[in-house]
């Protein structure tokens, strides 16, 4: 059971194509986990068909039906794609990490800290972070929001307890000290807008060599 | 004398069966039309739209894909004008929707979505890819975690779902229809429609919440 999800803000961004690429791609993992939201997006999708349908048409130039209808025998249908995961990894994500998550190249940081970088753009970065059973990734406050969606595993901090499908959201207002859960290896896919602030001097240091 | 045929030719269907007696009469009352021109003098509902683009599917049939353009390609010309794009991106981008929609009509799935909610998200990841310039990650149709989802409604419960919808969108209170307006129409962040509307961001996102729940609540899910 998914007990925390993005607000209905950000799924609506979503729904109306305003998200960025980083935004969109938690997003749509955390669908592939959440049967709630997935019915939210459906719905605001839905909203914004009857916008549509209420909109007042602006007219075509008047050869724009034949132009289309010329082109129409040129098309081949689409063929009907079929990506599968071996492992449960979400389909939105497999363009990005080269296959399943049990395939990812994971980059040391440390004994117990692992990480693979996704994405950059600008100040917004998404990474998957892996850490072993009990690690605890030190204290830190934010610059920016950090988005973190639980993929395998679970951790827990002071706001609660996230297990798979599960998203945190976190702003500036909050300091955390996240733990992964112990049994099995926590992986998260975490997307940060701005350089987290470490208050360990070893982290400090460490951490924008990682590009955290 | 017509009319006694088709009396005494009802009789006979009667004792084989009503439904017999049903099509035989009305057979008789009109002759068939071609079936497109059935299509055509329905009304205007979300059920015709689905059955045109049943045909484009089944049949690659231009008269069905001539009626949708007609009805849908104006339409998202004027959406993607709202979301900032010049008339003639607008419009050649409304005709790569339609071309879409025949690309890929035998993968639409009328069990999940109606033909204007699919239109829809076509337009929408047009204007990521060609206005926004944004890589849109793809959650597949059909991709999650296989958990407690409700079966899916059929295509009539879907209609219904979406008439309350409509009446329910009609209802809302302004300044929440003017929020849900602007986060499909205004290429702008919440925070900036905030700004723009001289009210905090959580404003914004409650007046949103409000009329999402009141939405919830309208096609029966909870709120």
């Amino acid at each position: 059971m998914i007990a925390h999800h993005p607000d209905d803000a950000l799924l609506m961004a979503y729904a109306a194509g305003r998200t960025d690429e980083a935004h969109g791609l938690v997003i749509a993992a955390h669908l592939f986990f959440c049967a709630q939201c997935r019915a939210s997006v459906a719905l605001m999708e839905k909203i914004g068909s009857e916008l549509l349908e209420d909109i007042a048409p602006e007219p075509l130039k008047d050869d724009a039906l034949n132009t289309a209808l010329a082109r129409l025998e040129t098309i081949p249908p689409t063929p009907r794609r079929r990506d599968v995961s071996a492992d449960g990894t979400p389909l939105a994500l497999r363009p990005y990490l080269g296959g399943d998550l049990r395939d990812v190249r994971w980059r040391k940081m440390g004994p117990s800290l692992a990480y693979f970088p996704i994405l950059r753009r600008g100040s917004t970065s998404v990474r998957l972070l892996r850490g072993a059973p009990g690690t605890e990734v030190g204290a830190h406050t934010h610059r920016g929001m950090e988005y973190t969606l639980v993929l395998r595993g679970g951790f827990h901090d002071v706001t609660g307890s996230y297990a798979p499908g599960d998203l945190q959201v976190a702003d500036a207002s909050l300091r955390h000290s996240p733990i992964a859960d112990a049994g099995t290896d926590c992986i998260n896919l975490a997307v940060t807008t701005a350089s987290l602030k470490f208050e360990n001097l070893i982290q400090k240091i460490a951490g924008p060599l990682f590009g955290f | 004398m017509g009319y006694l045929r088709c009396k005494s030719l009802a009789g006979s269907m009667i004792r084989r069966g009503s439904a017999c007696v049903k099509s035989a009469m009305l057979a008789y009352a009109h002759p068939v039309p071609p079936p497109t021109a059935i299509l055509l003098r329905m009304t205007r509902a979300g059920l015709e739209m689905d059955a045109l683009l049943a045909r484009v599917a089944g049949f690659r049939d231009r008269a069905a894909f001539a009626v949708l353009f007609g009805h849908f390609a104006p339409r998202i010309k004027a959406y993607l004008m709202r979301l900032g794009a010049g008339p003639a991106q607008a419009e050649d981008l409304a005709q790569e929707a339609m071309l879409s929609l025949w690309r890929k009509a035998h993968l639409f799935d009328a069990a999940k979505a109606s033909a204007g909610t699919w239109l829809f998200t076509i337009a929408r990841n047009l204007f990521i890819d060609a206005i926004r310039r944004e890589k849109r990650p793809e959650l597949d149709a059909d991709d999650f975690m296989p958990e407690a989802d409700a079966p899916p409604d059929d295509a009539l419960a879907l209609a219904e779902g979406e008439g309350r919808l409509r009446g329910a969108l009609k209802l809302l209170p302004p300044d929440q229809a003017q929020v849900i307006a602007l986060s499909f129409f205004a290429d702008k962040p919440h925070s900036q429609i905030a700004d723009e509307l001289g009210i905090p961001l959580g404003t914004v996102k409650s007046r949103l919440r409000l009329a999402m729940a009141r939405l919830r609540t309208a096609i029966g899910e909870a709120p």
